[in-house]
């Protein structure tokens, strides 16, 4: 590794402090949302794979959902997911220690298995006891989280008057105080939580397909949005737009979420768009390096310690697991053989997901690659990153199997 | 967002090579450098266009679509491949007239191969050409004839004359080792199941929706059409069998000596699919979710199908022929390469993996050497515009029959439906103005 100035090393030394801290203190965490508590696919619980038996861990349930690429969200014993079955979507809430479903609620939504298997793309935001589910073709619920009662209900592409981009929405909402904020319409569209009333929309264009990212500058909260054409800075109350830099990708393919860090973002796509970081400024920010070495083509990647981890390049192609430098865009190591998978890290370990089911632990470290620990956990074509809430990882295929594996010390024992 | 498939792919592996630092990637170092024009610049158009520019002996001059993200975002790609700037356009017409075109690459949806095609063609140009050679049979026979008339190569996208495997199968099948064929069955199945029909909406910002439906009916867009969808209206082209049907009906007439089939029947629909919705507000596909088709050689028959739904079905793969001799089965397939089944189950089985390109799965490079080749030599290409339009005119006649409602007895020499008034009106379509058919 170069030599870091003294200045990055007290800063590395510091986030190793906070993690190790975290570990001891944190050892169980809800995961109520896409990308989690702090949106950025980062579990601060920590995991022992080698603790894990040689057959893998065990599974402690699997359940059938449907058709569909949304993740589970937890909170406390409950998961929530939704699945289509039928051209009907169902949001599931799943007992989270017995898999057994405690409400449902369906709705009919097209499948349209338009170059992929089709079903929602989107996953379920918890808050305050309530859920909030975005279908692919606008129709918007609030559902009271304990028995599944609907508060509120709107179809936001016809109430706001916007596009549905060509595959459907695919952001999952995002709670910013008593806001909803949607990657709907160019620069997203917000919703008042109480009532489901529109708080804001935006132009009649094309939204992407990443999940708003929240951030805040100067004591007020921001998002970064992923439209069809561009990433936008938005201000989540009032909708005004800051900034947008142009992002063309093929298919209007803008799917990974952005990746805030203090003064930076990160912007990666598939296709052959590539990746770049982005510096703030009082106006359009500067790109600090672009680089086509890191196509994440649906899934982002996470950022731990001044490191980038995830997987670059398309389906159907040599794809691989990389690990790349935040400030420089320097590649430390690439590792093929997880398909088009995806990640959530653990604390200082990586969750990986391959395309075809297998789970690896993996370190989290520019040094090089290291897997821990592997099991197969699903059959079938996996897109969906990976949840672990509270000592349990929760994997879901395309054809909507659930398996969630107990990770949970105790259970290894 | 999750999308998928092989569809969903555009960097080869020229692209990934170029994207792993090599700026310029010139494969061959030969001097000679064709003025290369592309027309139709989506996902399959920049497959072909990227094995051109890999081969070192292209300079990509010009680029035509309709979509202008589509547009721009192919010129990127050329100019990180290659170094080029090609100069965009909307119009082929006006790409046509402006530049010095040595080889044209038509990949635009179905009903827009003819014009495009023949225009270039009187221009001076060598063309490529995607399969189908037309959407009606009558456009691919001016195509044809365009061709001939003017001297210059048209090779179609028919790679899976060149792919190693395909190659190795024909040869078995020629060499008699699957004894007498006597029947072939081809088939392409997936999975599906009811269809909703989508809201037709405003079309995306910078397509210009007009053009793309140019000599079809002009008919509200819909997601569902673009990109890649129009396989599956038949205003646009005409459903699996007018797709990966050129394909498999094209493997039958490399292996037969026939040139065309007798009696074509073929009946099919969306039983799964459900009913075809076009109205002001919404729509859904028209091609059909199941079909079978029937073609009556002299010495054999030949079987299409397709479904999609049920997925592999209780077969051991979902795509492919099968040859079925005295011997036994050769199944020639696409990823899982080819395999002869022996009609003795004593005897083992034979079977040889798929050498292929990706991503994709095609042999676009064999396909483009095979074509320079051509051009060089004054030797006709391999997928040769006559063997192109006569595995189009084969899918053509079971779409026919199968929108006819009735078997037809085909005159292939004459290129006529034997008596029958109605069928004959189909070799061609009404064009919408101010397009004009071309003439055959
Ligand atoms: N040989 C093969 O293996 C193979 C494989 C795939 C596709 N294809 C053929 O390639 C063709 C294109 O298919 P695709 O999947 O790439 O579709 P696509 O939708 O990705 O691309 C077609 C492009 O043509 C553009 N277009 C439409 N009208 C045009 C016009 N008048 N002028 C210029 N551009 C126009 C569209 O905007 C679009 O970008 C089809 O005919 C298909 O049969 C062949």
């Amino acid at each position: 590794m170069p030599s870091m100035n003294a200045k990055k090393c007290w800063r590395g030394l510091h986030a190793i402090v906070i993690v190790s801290m975290l570990v001891n203190v944190a050892t169980a965490e809800d995961w109520p949302c896409w990308r989690g508590p702090r949106h950025d696919g980062i579990s601060r619980e920590s995991i022992s794979p080698e603790t894990w038996p040689a057959a893998g861990p065990a599974i402690a349930w699997r359940a059938m959902v449907g058709i569909g690429f949304s993740a589970v969200s937890i909170v406390a014993d409950r998961g929530y997911t939704i699945g289509n079955q039928e051209n009907v979507d169902t949001i599931y809430c799943l007992d989270s220690e017995s898999g057994r479903v405690r409400w449902k609620h369906s709705y009919e939504s097209a499948l349209e298995p338009k170059f992929f298997e089709g079903g929602p793309t989107s996953t379920p935001t918890v808050a305050d006891d309530t859920v909030y589910v975005l279908g692919r073709w606008g129709d918007l619920f609030a559902f009271d989280a304990h028995n599944g009662a609907v508060r509120w209900n709107i179809n936001v592409a016809r109430e706001a008057n916007v596009r549905i981009p060509g595959w459907g929405f695919a952001g999952s909402p995002l709670v910013v105080g008593d806001l909803l904020l949607l990657n709907v319409g160019e620069a997203g569209t917000a919703i008042r939580r109480a009532t489901g009333e529109i708080a804001w929309t935006s132009a009649d264009r094309d939204a992407g397909y990443a999940t708003p990212v929240p951030l805040v500058r100067d004591g007020r909260p921001l998002a970064i949005i992923a439209s069809g054409k561009s990433y936008l800075a938005v201000d989540v109350q009032s909708g005004r737009e800051l900034w947008r830099q142009r992002w063309l990708v093929q298919y209007g393919c803008t799917a990974a979420d952005a990746i805030v860090a203090g003064e930076h973002v990160f912007l990666s796509s598939g296709y052959t768009r590539g990746a770049a970081l982005l510096r703030w400024t009082d106006t359009q920010p500067d790109v600090v390096w672009k680089s086509k070495l890191m196509r994440n083509q649906l899934n982002a990647s996470v950022l731990i310690d001044e490191f980038l981890y995830g997987i670059d390049g398309n389906d159907d192609e040599e794809t691989s697991l990389k690990c790349m430098e935040f400030s420089t865009g320097e590649v430390r190591w690439s590792q093929p053989g997880f398909g088009l998978g995806s990640l959530t890290a653990a604390a200082d370990k990586l969750l990986v997901l391959s395309d075809e089911g297998h789970l690896t632990v993996v370190a989290a470290s520019p040094a090089s690659f290291q897997p821990l620990a592997e099991a197969k956990v699903l059959d079938g074509k996996c897109w969906t990153a990976p949840v672990l809430a509270n000592g349990r990882i929760y994997v879901r295929s395309a054809s909507g199997d659930i398996a969630c594996v107990d990770v949970r010390r105790a259970a290894q024992e | 967002m999750t999308l998928n498939r092989r569809h969903f792919l555009q960097a080869t592996s020229t692209a990934s090579l170029a994207l792993a630092g090599a700026p310029f990637v010139h494969a061959g170092s030969k001097d000679k450098k064709y003025r290369t024009a592309l027309i139709g610049s989506g996902w399959w158009g920049m497959n072909l266009l990227q094995g051109a520019i890999a081969a070192g002996n292209t300079k990509v001059v010009a680029l035509c679509d309709v979509d202008a993200d589509t547009l721009e975002l192919a010129a990127e790609t050329v100019t990180d491949l290659s170094g080029d700037e090609p100069r965009s356009y909307r119009d082929f017409r006006e790409l046509l007239s402006k530049e010095q075109v040595d080889i044209a690459i038509i990949a635009t949806p179905d009903h827009w191969h003819a014009l495009p095609a023949i225009a270039a063609i009187e221009a001076g140009a060598h063309v490529l050409l995607e399969k189908p050679t037309g959407h009606t049979i009558l456009e691919s026979r001016a195509t044809l004839n365009a061709a001939k008339s003017a001297g210059r190569v048209v090779q179609v996208g028919l790679h899976r004359r060149l792919g190693p495997h395909y190659a190795h199968a024909m040869e078995f099948l020629k060499q008699g080792r699957a004894g007498e064929i006597g029947l072939v069955n081809m088939f392409v199945h997936g999975g599906g199941g009811a269809e909703l029909p989508a809201p037709n909406s405003e079309p995306p910002e910078g397509l210009d929706w007009n053009m793309y439906c140019g000599p079809a009916p002009l008919r509200p867009f819909n997601r569902k059409i673009h990109p890649g969808g129009f396989r599956n209206f038949l205003d646009f082209a005409n459903g699996q069998l007018g797709d990966w049907g050129v394909h498999w009906l094209d493997q039958v007439l490399w292996w037969t000596d026939e040139k065309y089939p007798r009696h074509i029947y073929s009946t099919g629909g969306r039983p799964i699919r459900g009913a075809a919705v076009l109205n002001d507000n919404e729509q859904t596909t028209d091609a059909p979710d199941s079909q079978v088709a029937v073609f009556q050689f002299e010495s054999f028959t030949a079987t299409w199908e397709h479904r999609q739904f049920a997925g592999q079905g209780a077969e051991k793969t979902r795509i492919g022929c099968y040859f079925n001799g005295t011997k036994g089965t050769v199944h020639v397939g696409w990823r899982d390469g080819w395999t002869f089944y022996p009609a003795n189950g004593k005897d083992p089985e034979i079977h040889e993996d798929a050498q292929l390109e990706e991503p994709d799965g095609h042999s676009i490079s064999l396909l483009w050497t095979d074509f320079i080749r051509a051009i060089e030599s004054g030797q006709p290409p391999a997928c040769d515009i006559e063997i192109g339009h006569r595995a189009t005119s084969m899918s053509l006649l079971g779409m026919l029959s199968l929108k006819l409602g009735r078997g037809v007895a085909w005159d292939g020499d004459r290129e006529r439906v034997i008596g029958d008034d109605d069928a004959n009106r189909l070799l061609r379509r009404e064009y919408r103005a101010p397009w004009v058919y071309p003439k055959a």
